[in-house]
């Protein structure tokens, strides 16, 4: 119960942050900071798939609604959650997840999060970019976004995590 | 049949993974051209409201760029006022003449939410429907145009802005009258290019491009912004023509909403012209 009140209100926080701060974050470049592929990353392992996609649409859809972009996140976000599972499974340490608390540099460690989490963003990055731009005259333009878009929200995300995380107590 | 299901308990994952990215993508696909329905959009009556929200606290951090603007714009208008007129003939007077007709109507507008990074950017005003603002209208500010309104509701609309791929103004080098189509390559939001100019037309850099105003939408003569650089297409008798825009998106705040009073009247009579296959 207290599961599902925490990731909702996470939902609205990341929902908010990511459209009404990090969509008007302009540093050039077509650089795109992205905040809520976290949300996704840190819902609980054991969800559902099903559920888990269905989550990740609704957000990519009310994403789109306060950025006119018409679906083009929720997308993303659908992708995001149907890989995820998979992803998780081939990075899975040795002797399991541990369990009900986030995946993040806390309990993780930095590198773990930081491959884990990187390639969750690229593929993310690559999906959005890809679909976005639709052409391949403009490719090598959409790859320098990727390269320069997922670092930076990457050290977004662990500055996230330093910042407002709390770190788990430890015996 | 049990083949059948079989199948479906085994791909069910993947089906409905499908069925998402298809709801998804063809929303996008269909709304990037022609927009339905206003909902998903920031023109509906909710995102609207939360939009308004953002906007009064940020629309104070551009507030001298704006008011500095508005002021300089004032000065301009109010030059134009009798007051300002010195009588140099007493016996002639100004009478209302039957000559001219209003044919553009401005509505004031104000930008709610505005982004410049994506590859296409559009703009959300805080004014729809009820002030008579509908699409296909065009948008300009002072300093230059900003776009044609893509998606109306009651009291919102969604402006497709220059910063956006294939926004195709009809623009012209204001001395000498050469035209071609405005365009964005989504990496620089002070820069856009003009298409199909041919390049044994003499262009010479820092001359002025303004609206050439042949579709109606805008009157001609706004301005759009300076040439910054001439390039030859590779392979073709084109030239790649980039310019700086006159006005600076990324602080926009007040808009005005063109209203063309007689734009019935140039699509009836360009109706009339016979389509390419007829002729032939």
């Amino acid at each position: 119960m207290i599961e599902i009140v925490k990731h909702s209100i996470r939902f609205v926080l990341f929902l908010l942050t990511q459209v009404y701060v990090f969509n008007h974050l302009e540093i050039g470049l077509g650089i795109q900071f992205m905040i809520y592929p976290m949300f996704i990353f840190f819902l609980p392992n054991t969800l559902n798939v099903f559920l888990l996609m269905t989550i990740s649409f609704i957000l990519g859809l009310s994403i789109d609604s306060l950025s006119n972009t018409y679906g083009l996140h929720a997308s993303a976000a659908v992708l995001l959650a149907y890989g995820r599972p998979y992803l998780m499974k081939l990075f899975e340490p040795r002797d399991g997840y541990p369990p009900t608390t986030d995946l993040s540099i806390y309990t993780m460690g930095y590198v773990w999060y930081a491959t884990v989490f990187g390639i969750f963003l690229a593929a993310h990055n690559f999906w959005f970019f890809l679909i976005e731009q639709f052409k391949w005259s403009e490719f090598w333009f959409m790859i320098l976004k990727i390269i320069l878009s997922a670092p930076l929200s990457l050290g977004m995300s662990i500055l996230i995590q330093l910042l407002f995380f709390k770190k788990p107590s430890t015996r | 049949m049990r083949n059948l299901i079989a199948f479906f308990r085994r791909f069910r994952i993947f089906l409905y993974f499908a069925l998402l990215q298809g709801i998804a993508l063809s929303t996008y696909f269909t709304c990037l051209s022609y927009p339905r329905s206003q909902y998903l959009t920031t023109a509906s009556a909710v995102s609207g409201q939360l939009l308004t929200y953002r906007n009064d606290v940020t629309k104070h951090f551009q507030l001298p760029y704006n008011n500095r603007k508005l002021q300089y714009e004032n000065i301009q208008l109010r030059q134009r006022l009798p007051e300002s007129f010195i009588k140099v003939q007493g016996a002639i007077f100004k009478i209302d003449d039957t000559l001219q007709r209003q044919q553009y109507e401005y509505i004031p507008a104000v930008v709610i939410n505005s982004t410049v990074n994506k590859r296409n950017n559009y703009f959300t005003l805080s004014s729809g429907k009820s002030s008579g603002i509908y699409r296909g209208m065009g948008v300009f500010s002072n300093k230059g145009i900003v776009g044609i309104i893509h998606n109306v509701s009651d009291h919102y609309a969604v402006v497709k802005s220059v910063l956006t791929e294939d926004i195709n103004i009809d623009v012209m080098v204001e001395k000498n009258g050469v035209f071609g189509l405005l365009k964005w390559n989504g990496k620089n939001p002070k820069i856009g290019t003009i298409s199909s100019i041919s390049n044994d037309l003499t262009l010479k850099k820092w001359s002025k491009i303004v609206t050439r105003g042949g579709s109606g939408i805008f009157p001609r003569g706004l301005p759009v912004g300076k040439i910054k650089s001439l390039k030859t297409v590779e392979g073709k008798p084109l030239w790649d023509v980039e310019i700086y825009y006159s006005e600076d998106y990324r602080k926009i705040q007040n808009v005005y909403v063109i209203k063309n009073l007689i734009l019935h009247e140039q699509k009836e009579l360009e109706k009339k012209i016979p389509s390419d296959e007829e002729t032939e």
